[in-house]
């Protein structure tokens, strides 16, 4: 394809040689310039899309709802009410707790599916990839949908269980809890676990894993020593990329979680729709970020501590 | 490789391991499709009979194509404007010493570690003050928002992945650089940009959580379905729908993985085979 | 799929590289005009009118003149409760017909987005019950009306005549009775929910704003609280625990019961001794509506005796023209809880009284802490 290129004549355009080289070279200096001209269009969309609706959010946050217009006079009322009403708080609470559960989950359980793949599979590696993630690309709604139908009263576990007589009555506790959600989380995210712990551990130098062995490690401690620390950015991003995203789910919560089981998610599309108080909707979404934020932060030190510790 | 030896060794539990995780990663969603050929309303054990009915039923109903086409249409606007934009930043960002660079990435991807019913809501609250009212546009622009990354994320190893002497060849040659680019980077980073279209597209196609927010007059296909859910009777065929879905998905992203495979290890090996 | 199109033949080798850069860029504008363009890339043909309405009434079934006259069926926007819809329309989404009910009736009009109905514009006006028309709030200036009735019933308990072992009368302590805690549902919305809950705690419904209503509502909706499965505005959900045993009783719409009766499943809609929550709804027209003779054709089709027939057969529900329940005799009726004489049904049980804004959003709230568990 270059030879393609090569038998191309320069558009007669541009005649003057001298011309050419002063262009090129002015090109050249300025080839941090062109690389900003080509991101720009990405950037400035997204500087647009992101910095604009956060800036109105955290505005609106400080607003009050009077009926269905809004009071625009500066308040803290919406954040002193989050304080104050135990609701707020223990929603946020439920949330991170039951997302961080749904995080280690999927990470630990994901973990050895990564390493398997990284490490055992010799042939056909694009083949296991792309069976591993595979289900994450079909809609969500649809993947949440299918564990009402496997959890449900009559659903696939229950009739199961009582086909082999381990039990009479169909288990209620299944179906709209906490666990519900859980399970259903970590499982509509297991893909974004995999790929990333699966990135570290195939980039890991194995003749760092012969060295620890020549050391005379044995195998735990060659992991324990080599292949986790090694792996551990693609631990954090793995974590990070589900415990972030599933703490504002409202899909999963509303379908399985039953009374119990409502997470902020749930609370903050309300305040959208039936309850009908942007505002307080807003103030809520702007905790959630903040909270979000402060775990985040929390997490990447506590992780860079413990690596710095094993190594 | 010589520890392959060892590593050989002790598969057995982790190969068992694998098969276990995968089918318990299938069967949930595998469920869908069984349901929909089964003869009853309800989606219980045991099944009631063998039917093709809810299939059918599918052809007759009218508010679920206009909701399929808009999703087409959101999906293929998006996929193509994300994929366009995408070319340019991966190159910029695999290309160019740019100071900054990371913080740059960093905020463009920022989009896959925000919920997204905080973009969701942020935007609406945004178009409400404005006054722009809720439209496919709107839908559209939110997409757009989750759909920039993974073109992004696509495209990134398939500039890393192809000999950049090529491209320096063309400029020396007196090639100007935009040029250079339709000719020789495009065809070469070409598997990348059909990836990032299918893989944006079925991103696209599939999200709900900011659809619902940003909806208006007509449902995209996910959103229809959310609202169908409420009603018995169109219930098995919204799981009919829902197989169909699922098998596309599938097949889209098989494909588009299949394109792209040189790029997948981050590599450098696979970038001729446009 | 112009574009997939292109790409396929590309790999195919059909196309030169050269063409698909050329149409490759061609997109690249057509995709950058889009905007400047107009609709015709990303918006369907918008020839039809748009109903805006709760999910379930977009079938073909009750616009069978309508697409008889234009060949196919407006278009449908659904929402899961007419707050919802509401709040869509102030934030300047604009539809031809919306769906709300007699309780929301004051707070649209008083929200200046409607519309008043020239009913000499609908062939099916002279065969609407009257008392169906004459709502608080609905009559607007030279005879005309805001909010055309189309569909009545009741909030009620279906229960599982099998599994729900009756003590004395059907009654709203069905669904607080402890013997069945974790097997009974409710929907999740206040529209529903929160006034049957006045039922059960004997607040007037005239007196449904007072403080102590408010306090005395919220105590009996937590001692609910505990008992409840799960509360849900997805009447399936609701209907298929009742299908399969996981609920023995639960709050529903009338169409629930029809639906199950129609399955099999031995159900039945309660008269409750206190009385049912009865409710009007009814379709309004947008003022901006964009295609406002098509809106009237819509309103005319949903009012029509082949919808009115589809209604109180399929769905249980009542209809507002009185030649529908010619259709049926009297004691089908029954047994859909139906009477030709909807005064019978809407006066035997509690008509819901209009409230304004700010209350809905206090009780909304409210409930969705009581919800929570606080």
């Amino acid at each position: 394809m270059s030879e393609q290129s090569i038998h191309t004549s320069v558009p007669a355009e541009l005649a003057p040689p001298g011309k050419v080289g002063r262009l090129s070279r002015l090109m050249h200096r300025s080839e941090r310039a062109r690389g900003y001209g080509l991101i720009a269009p990405a950037l400035t969309f997204m500087l647009c899309a992101i910095l604009l609706p956060f800036a109105i959010l955290v505005v609106m946050s400080f607003w009050t709802a009077t009926g269905f217009d809004f009071d625009t006079s500066f308040s803290l009322e919406n954040y002193k009410q989050a304080l104050e009403r135990p609701i707020y708080a223990a929603l946020l609470e439920r949330s991170l707790w039951m997302s961080g559960i749904a995080t280690v989950a999927a990470v630990v359980l994901c973990y050895p599916m990564a390493y398997f793949v990284a490490f055992h599979v010799h042939r056909h590696k694009m083949f296991w990839i792309i069976l591993m993630t595979l289900p994450f690309w079909t809609s969500y709604l649809l993947r949440v949908f299918a564990w009402k139908v496997v959890l449900g009263y009559e659903g696939v576990i229950n009739s199961f269980l009582i086909s082999v007589g381990l039990i009479e009555e169909p288990l209620e506790v299944l179906l709209y809890s906490q666990s519900a959600v859980i399970i259903t989380l970590a499982h509509a995210w297991a893909a974004f676990a995999i790929l990333p712990m699966y990135v570290s551990l195939e980039k890991i130098d194995r003749s760092l894993l012969e060295a620890a062995t020549d050391l005379g490690d044995g195998p735990v401690m060659r992991f324990l020593r080599v292949t986790l620390p090694l792996s551990l950015p693609g631990v954090i991003s793995a974590s990070l990329l589900i415990f972030i995203p599933t703490t504002g789910d409202y899909i999963t919560p509303a379908l399985l979680g039953g009374p119990d089981g409502a997470m902020i998610g749930n609370l903050i599309q309300k305040m959208f729709g039936p309850i009908n108080n942007w505002p307080m909707g807003a103030t809520l979404s702007i905790l959630l970020m903040l909270c979000i934020s402060v775990i985040c932060v929390l997490f990447i030190l506590l992780t860079l501590f413990v690596r710095r510790r094993i190594s | 490789m010589s520890e392959e030896s060892y590593i050989h060794r002790r598969n057995r539990p982790l190969q068992i391991y694998a098969v276990i995780f995968l089918i318990l990663l299938y069967v949930p969603v595998l469920f869908l499709p069984l349901f929909s050929f089964n003869d009853s309303l309800y989606t219980t054990f045991p099944l009631t009979g063998f039917t093709l009915k809810w299939y059918e039923e599918l052809w007759t109903r009218d508010a679920m194509w206009a909701a399929l086409f808009n999703s087409i249409k959101v999906g293929l606007f998006v996929a193509a404007a994300s994929t366009f934009l995408g070319i340019f930043a991966a190159k910029a960002i695999t290309r160019y010493r740019l100071p900054g660079r990371g913080p740059i990435v960093g905020f463009i991807m920022l989009p896959l570690v925000i919920p997204l019913i905080i973009f969701g809501v942020a935007l609406l609250v945004l178009l409400s003050r404005l006054g722009v009212p809720l439209s496919l546009y709107t839908v559209s622009a939110g997409h757009l928002i989750v759909c920039l990354p993974f073109a992004i994320a696509t495209l990134i190893p398939r500039f890393e992945g192809f000999d950049q002497a090529i491209e320096e060849a063309s400029a020396d040659l007196g090639e100007n650089g935009w040029w250079t680019f339709w000719r020789v980077t495009l065809p070469m980073v070409f598997p990348g940009v059909l990836a990032s279209f299918i893989l944006t597209f079925t991103v696209s196609f599939d999200e709900f959580i900011m659809a619902f927010f940003l909806t208006g007059t007509q449902p995209t296909l996910p959103v229809y379905i959310w609202g169908q859910l409420r009603f018995p009777q169109s219930f098995p065929s919204v799981l009919a729908l829902a197989s169909i879905i699922i098998a596309v998905s599938f097949v889209m992203v098989i494909l588009s993985l299949y394109i792209n495979r040189g790029a997948q290890f981050g590599g450098t090996k696979g970038s001729g085979h446009d | 799929m112009d574009v997939l199109d292109q790409l396929g033949s590309m790999r195919e080798g059909k196309m030169s590289r050269r063409a698909f850069t050329r149409s490759l860029f061609a997109s690249g504008v057509a995709i950058a005009a889009v905007p400047m363009g107009g609709r015709k890339v990303l918006a369907a043909p918008e020839d039809q009118a748009t109903f805006f309405t709760w999910g379930g009434y977009d079938i073909p079934e009750l616009f069978v003149p309508y697409s008889e006259e234009h060949g196919e069926l407006p278009n449908f926007a659904t929402f899961g409760g007419s707050e919802e819809a509401l709040t869509k329309m102030r934030g300047g989404y604009v539809v031809d017909v919306s769906h709300p009910c007699n309780q929301a009736l004051p707070r649209w009009v008083a929200s200046d987005l409607f519309q008043p109905i020239d009913t000499s514009r609908l062939s099916n006006w002279p065969d609407v019950m009257p008392g169906l028309v004459n709502l608080p709030g609905n009559d607007a200036e030279g005879g005309n009306v805001w909010m055309a009735p189309f569909d009545w019933g009741q909030t009620s308990i279906t229960y599982r005549t099998d599994l729900f072992e009756l003590e004395g009368e059907e009654s709203w302590d069905m669904l607080w009775d402890e013997r069945y805690k974790g097997q009974l549902g409710s929907l999740a919305s206040g529209g529903d929910a929160w006034w049957c809950g006045a039922i059960k705690a004997g607040v007037d419904f005239e007196n449904i704003d007072t403080p102590e209503a408010f306090d005395k509502i919220a105590a009996v909706m937590r001692e609910q609280r505990p008992l409840i499965r799960t509360y849900t505005d997805d009447t399936t959900t609701l209907e298929q625990a009742l299908a399969s045993g996981e609920m023995v009783a639960a709050m529903t719409w009338n169409a629930s019961a029809t639906l199950l009766k129609a399955e099999g499943v031995p159900v039945k809609f309660a008269e409750p001794k206190e009385g049912a929550l009865t409710w009007v709804c009814g379709v309004m027209v947008h003022k901006d509506a964009p295609k406002l003779d098509l809106a009237y054709d819509v309103i005319d089709s949903l009012l029509s005796v082949e919808s009115g027939k589809f209604m109180i057969n399929d769905y249980g529900y009542g209809h507002s023209n009185a030649k529908s329940f010619e259709q049926f005799d009297s004691e089908t009726l029954a047994s859909l809880g139906l009477s030709s004489n909807p005064g019978e049904i809407l006066n035997a049980g509690h008509f819901q009284v209009p409230q304004s804004q700010e209350w809905e959003t206090k009780m909304n709230g409210l409930f969705e802490e009581i919800k929570a568990g606080f």
